[in-house]
């Protein structure tokens, strides 16, 4: 079905290796890693063997008035913070921006988990008569799609939400829905993306599932290692990213400046297993990406990987995309520079890949120094490479067997 | 409990959890403050807490038509009066 041409005119992220453009530039092309010693949190840190972390460390100058902080969590003040900056930069006229023809599309892994806590210790360390302390604001910032909400709210954003929580595919489902939402009509614009506080919480299930990073406790910019023979699992992180999608016409008419385009998505079950990674369904969605974008597998030069550093995860990924592009576009693993962001890695990948599409550079994998036999058989990004992006794909897999593939081609 | 007693804590509360600093006593709080529903919902807590006593639904309800701070103190000084009353009973 053919729908109408949907750009993107602005981006924003927080990374644990930058938050401006600039920044994060700069930590690709020079190698720099986000991943830090696990912070203490006092209740879950000190049980979990993986201690590293794709840590936020940095000041944000958040300046939200206190109608909008009060139903902000950590998770919100992120989210908040990078929609904020996007609509700043994609400089919308006010009226558009509430007329109901801008709608949000963003997520997160499970809203607050630091909220939450708060929550579970009235529950459990509390008397009754406290119980009804925990009120409507705790649930406001709480809640699944609190970056949602907080993002319309703050704005008076009055078009359509979509509150995706499928954990590491959060994000991508966010631009991949936002887009569909433009391309179809039902909106002119979408701001979409996804955001995830620091929380031990996922970090423990990983590390219960023996997913987690651990050999590197000691070194952690080293960890995560995708398709490395070194890697031994996957290391959590935390971040936020969104991004501005309009319909074509509408960015050209008012001169905005586009930064790429979205020319497919796809969006997948694997239809079983609701943890083990699945090649027929990865390659299945890698396949109905290129399809709805109308591409060739050779009109693909650049693969985003989900590469999240896991000892099978790797293997099936690169097996799925060999089977679908054979040896030909270069394939980084962004994750190597900050760990996995959870529900907002889809988003982040999408901006760091749109901001190497704008310079002409390919970051390599950072932590890949010999890949596993078993993942060799695709281009890896071994060294910075000066060389033009023209369609991009970026791919996202999440527990559940939820599999998604964005397609973003540079605009020219 | 004097009315200036209950002013005194109504402004602590403002201060305090909305960060409303010497409100005008007649002001509309939505229109002047942003005062919203959410904030309703804090004030009710943070009256139950300040009476040290559970509002009924009834009284609850009461409140969803008030808009200024004086009348807010109005309807403190009403709980107190009730719980006043039900002490000596």
């Amino acid at each position: 079905m053919k729908g109408r041409r949907v750009v993107i005119t602005a981006c924003s992220a927080i990374t644990p290796i930058g938050h401006t453009r600039a920044e994060i530039v700069d930590s690709l092309r020079r190698g720099v890693s986000g991943v830090k010693t696990l912070r203490e949190d006092h209740l879950l840190s000190k049980f979990i063997h993986s201690q590293v972390f794709g840590t936020v460390d940095y000041p944000i100058a958040f300046d939200f008035r206190r109608t909008f902080r009060k139903t902000m969590g950590p998770v919100a003040y992120y989210a908040c913070q990078v929609a904020k900056e996007v609509l700043d930069q994609a400089g919308l006229p006010p009226e558009f921006v509430t007329s109901g023809r801008l709608g949000v599309a963003f997520g997160s892994t499970h809203g607050s988990p630091t909220v939450q806590r708060e929550i579970y210790k009235t529950f459990f360390g509390a008397s009754q008569s406290e119980f009804r302390a925990i009120g409507a604001v705790d649930y406001l910032k709480s809640m699944v799609h609190t970056t949602a909400v907080n993002i319309t709210k703050m704005f008076g954003i009055t078009g359509r939400v979509i509150s995706s929580s499928t954990a590491c595919t959060t994000s991508s489902q966010s631009i991949g829905f936002g887009y569909e939402a433009v391309k179809y009509g039902m909106q002119d614009a979408m701001l979409c993306g996804g955001a995830d506080e620091y929380d031990t919480t996922t970090v423990a299930v990983f590390d219960n599932l023996m997913a987690c990073s651990t050999a590197f406790n000691d070194r952690p910019r080293c960890t995560p290692r995708p398709f490395d023979r070194q890697r031994d699992g996957l290391v959590v992180g935390e971040g936020a990213g969104a991004v501005l999608l309009e319909e074509y016409e509408q960015a050209r008419k008012r001169g905005a400046v586009i930064l790429g385009e979205v020319v497919g998505f796809a969006c997948n079950n694997n239809g079983g297993d609701l943890i083990l990674p699945n090649r027929a369904g990865i390659s299945e969605t890698l396949r109905l990406g290129l399809d709805d974008a109308a591409l060739a597998t050779d009109e693909v030069d650049f693969v985003s990987a989900h590469a999240t550093g896991t000892k099978m995860g790797d293997v099936i990924e690169a097996q799925a995309i060999h089977a679908v592009y054979g040896g030909g576009p270069f394939v980084t693993g962004l994750k190597g520079y900050m760990g996995h962001t959870m529900g907002s890695c889809g988003a982040i990948e999408t901006i760091l890949t749109l901001y190497m599409m704008q310079d002409g550079f390919i970051a390599p994998t950072l932590n890949l120094e010999e890949p596993d036999e078993r993942c060799a058989m695709i281009r890896h990004t071994m060294r910075l490479r000066e060389q033009p992006i023209r369609v991009a794909s970026i791919q996202n897999f999440a527990f559940g067997g939820v599999n998604t593939n964005l397609l973003i081609k540079r605009f020219v | 409990m004097t009315r200036e007693q209950i002013t005194a804590e109504i402004l602590n509360i403002f201060s305090r959890e909305f960060e409303i600093e010497q409100p005008g006593l007649d002001k509309d709080l939505r229109e002047t403050y942003e005062f919203d529903s959410v904030d309703a919902i804090e004030l009710l807590l943070g009256i139950e807490r300040f009476l040290k006593s559970e509002l009924t639904h009834e009284e609850k309800k009461m409140a969803m038509g008030i808009r200024t701070i004086n009348q807010i103190i109005d309807y403190v000084e009403g709980l107190v009066r009730v719980r006043g009353r039900e002490t000596h009973a």
